[in-house]
């Protein structure tokens, strides 16, 4: 330290010197001379440092971290136990929905489990296989995109650009990324398992299987990352891809009995352990592979990925999931670049509408997962489960037709581009609204067989299988237009006390944005009373949402126009002379 | 000749934060085929100003017409008549430079909307651009689109914040002739600027927004 101020001062006297040699240069020179602009010699720079004074000593990165950690923890105000004691009523309720998850996990599986209809026994074998695959495509894109290994912005400026063993540092990032996938894959595998009715053994196999195998492929993920290599694990994702949607074939084949197919519970479980040694082998070479690679991993590429997990932290924190599937979307938008234009149709509302059908040519990806999900009320009436079939079934639809709303999320989100276009919000918002509804419409048509019973016992008459069809998809429809059109939580707005602190109005109805629709017209179905009433809230729930939802800021704001109109046209009336009128009484 | 009728007028516009006030009783008109440009310092309030006049934030106390009628920004009517160039632009992530383009000028109803796209990607020098996803676009580029939306869709009141922002000197100057020429056909003009050569090329009349600096 004292040696570099050494060299300031030096660099510091050099400077003094050339100046005062220039003023003594002046006064041997003429008046004209010195008004000319005085040309001072560029300071010179002396370097009297040795190039290996900066390889003097050796960091130890686990010190470095434990002391990073050190400072962070010094930073903070409270420890996490008062934190969790702040959040209480949070925590209490959290208690509550899962208690009253647990419960309808238990009540579905007894429902499931007395079902022995050849679909039932099928589709409680085949069904925590569709999770498996359905798990390692979620796991494997998600570890793509993310990295899985990650670095934020300022570890990747301060932190890896110095001369360190990079792998020290990541390591623990590298284990945690596979512990996450690890756990995030069990509770799926187990709650499959749980939900198609099946026992103690199998749903132990499946977890530890889901698990593992999720696990495995993040490794598998983080060893491609460190040779830069990407095509291997879109490999991967779109195979496991479509392995789940054979699995969800297979279940919808057998219960509509197209085949018939027999799996043995003895069969299941073994195979769940096969995958599950298969995950712990994928796991280790994986793991290897990936730690001994960590060091090659470039800088931005660390950094990318902590920078969209940032981003989508801080939408987290906001409870906000459309504007984390924006983050993710604009990301995936970036890595296009480009696409090849194509000129509109229509004029007016119409383009609006044509530059959806243009839209879902070039990016055709959602109307397979669209179709995928028309699976789903035949794998929920062939596990004997068919109250729940309209809930569950408009839940899935709500994910798949979200894609398919991008104007009407990039037009509610910022009210910029919607000020271009010369309509009011809620022809917007019915243009925007067309092309998911005809496909909304044809996935009814599809899975109106499902509610028919095709496969199953019992059978539901084709005009109320009809009905409930469309209503499933009205809710995922109304639920979808909910989800993407949805206002974000004001910060602006008098904030809201809570036991965490203060709190914007709404934040806490971001988590069940859209839900709230499908739960609104769903769930006279499930208490076993007249569709027709799902019919009229799904068409007032409609309405509403056409014409921007309930906002009071809004309509307060309209309702002041229309006053200030009003008084306009007073004014403008009172300024008029008054037309006398006459009336003469006749004689 | 353009015609000399008031396309906006703002009459004792008053703007507050809590308890900051940023503008304080504020009037103007800005008539057909004239340019009236808000100056004054950073933080003085003039892009409150703008963004009270396209309806995106509601006056304290005020009031604000355009073609005699209060502003109302989701009127339909006011969306045909105001084009609008301030920092709430937002773009479709999916559709590409010439698509935003085409997809306005077809909204609008303009039956030509393929030559006129085309003119104005030449203008603002997107043309190489012109297949890319707005997310790939610089700050810079992504100005010049949100320019190019202005022109190419009709318009009476054209409202920009800083439009010289990210130009480089030709750029300013072309700006500059292009709305001086839509300013010839009745265009009126209201924005927020600080480059005197624009304002110099506008003839524009200058309201001056909150103290000097200094």
């Amino acid at each position: 330290m004292s040696r570099g101020r050494n060299r300031n001062r030096k660099f510091k006297n050099q400077n003094r010197r050339q100046n005062q040699d220039g003023q003594k240069g002046q006064p041997g020179q003429s008046q004209a001379k010195a008004a000319e602009p005085v040309k001072v010699p560029d300071p010179e720079l002396i370097i009297d440092h040795e190039p290996e004074e900066f390889w003097a000593g050796e960091v130890d990165e686990k010190q470095l971290l434990l002391l990073m950690g050190d400072w962070r923890k010094g930073r903070t105000t409270r420890n996490i136990w008062q934190a969790l004691g702040d959040a209480y009523v949070m925590l209490f309720s959290l208690a509550v929905i899962l208690a009253m998850l647990i419960s309808l996990i238990v009540q579905a599986q007894g429902q499931a489990s007395t079902c022995s209809a050849t679909g039932c026994r099928t589709a409680r074998e085949l069904l925590p296989w569709a999770a498996l695959a359905g798990v390692l495509a979620f796991a494997v894109a998600a570890a793509r995109i993310f990295g899985p290994v990650l670095a934020s912005a300022a570890e990747g400026f301060w932190l890896l650009d110095s001369p360190i063993n990079r792998s020290r540092v990541l390591v623990k990032r590298l284990w945690t990324a596979v512990a996450v996938a690890f756990v995030g894959g069990a509770a799926i595998g187990a709650l499959i398992s749980a939900l198609t009715g099946s026992g103690g053994a199998a749903i132990i196999a499946w977890t530890l299987a889901t698990g593992l195998a999720s696990s495995g492929v993040v490794a598998f993920a983080a060893a491609q990352q460190g040779v830069e290599r990407v095509w291997t694990v879109k490999l991967v994702g779109g195979i496991a891809g479509l392995a789940g949607l054979a699995a969800l074939l297979a279940v919808v084949g057998s219960a509509t009995g197209w085949f018939q197919l027999e799996i043995t519970t003895s069969v299941a479980i073994s195979s769940a352990w096969t995958v599950a040694i298969a995950g712990i082998l994928l796991l280790v070479i994986s793991g290897i592979l990936a730690r001994m690679r960590l060091n090659r991993i470039r800088r931005a590429r660390l950094m990318s990925g902590g920078s969209l997990a940032s981003g989508m932290q801080g939408a987290a924190f906001a409870l906000d999931f459309a504007l984390m599937r924006d983050i993710l979307q604009e990301r995936d938008a970036v890595e296009r670049g480009q696409v090849r234009p194509t000129r509109g149709r229509g004029l007016g509302l119409q383009t609006l509408v044509w530059r959806d059908v243009q839209r879902l040519l070039r990016f055709p990806k959602p109307l397979l997962t669209l179709a995928v999900t028309a699976v789903v009320p035949y794998a929920v009436e062939a596990l004997g489960m068919g109250r729940f079939s309209s809930t569950i079934s408009a839940l899935v639809l709500v994910a798949a037709l979200v894609p398919f709303f991008t104007t009407l999320r990039v037009l509610s989100r910022t009210k910029g581009l919607m000020r271009c276009l010369p309509f009011t919000t809620s022809q917007v918002r019915t243009a925007a609204s067309v092309v998911p509804g005809v496909l909304a419409g044809i996935w009814a048509i599809a899975v109106v067989p499902a509610f028919h019973g095709v496969g199953s016992g019992s059978h539901t008459p084709w005009v109320q299988a009809v009905m409930l069809a469309f209503v499933t998809a009205a809710a995922g429809y109304i639920g979808a237009i909910r989800w993407v059109s949805a206002k974000s939580a004001d910060y602006s707005a008098p904030m809201v006390a809570t036991q965490m602190g203060a709190m914007p109005p709404g934040l806490m109805f971001n988590l069940v944005r859209g839900l709230d629709m499908v739960a609104l017209i769903t769930i006279w179905i499930v208490l076993g009373l007249s569709p027709w009433i799902s019919v009229v809230l799904a068409v007032i729930a409609f309405a509403v949402l056409r014409m921007g939802g309930i906002n009071q800021e809004e309509m307060q704001q309209m309702q002041k126009d229309a006053q200030a109109q009003l008084k306009a046209e007073r004014e403008g009336g009172a300024r008029k002379p008054a037309e006398r009128k006459v009336v003469t009484r006749k004689k | 000749m353009a015609s000399r009728s008031p396309v906006l007028v703002v009459k004792d516009l008053n703007k507050s934060y809590g308890d900051h006030t940023v503008i304080q009783s504020l009037s103007f008109t800005v008539h057909a085929g004239e340019a009236v440009a808000l100056t004054g310092r950073n933080g003085a309030g003039k892009s409150t100003v703008l963004r009270c006049v396209v309806g995106a934030d509601r006056p304290t106390s005020g009031t604000v017409e355009v073609l005699g009628k209060p502003v109302s920004e989701t009127s339909a009517e006011f969306r045909r008549s105001v084009a609008t160039v301030i920092d709430d632009m937002d773009f479709f992530p999916d559709l590409s430079v010439v698509e935003h383009l085409d997809l306005l000028a077809r909204a609008h109803g303009l039956t030509d909307a393929d030559a006129l796209v085309d003119e104005v990607l030449e203008e603002v020098q997107l043309v190489p651009q012109s297949g890319q996803l707005p997310g790939t676009l610089s700050t810079g580029q992504r100005r010049r689109l949100g320019l190019a939306t202005a022109f190419v869709r009709p318009r009476k009141l054209l409202v920009l914040d800083e439009p010289e922002a990210r130009l480089d000197v030709e750029g300013i100057a072309w700006l500059g002739k292009r709305l001086g020429e839509e300013m010839t056909h009745g265009l009126a003009i209201l924005m927020a600027s600080h480059e005197p050569s624009l304002l110099e090329a506008l003839g524009a009349r200058t309201v001056a927004l909150g103290g000097s600096r200094g």
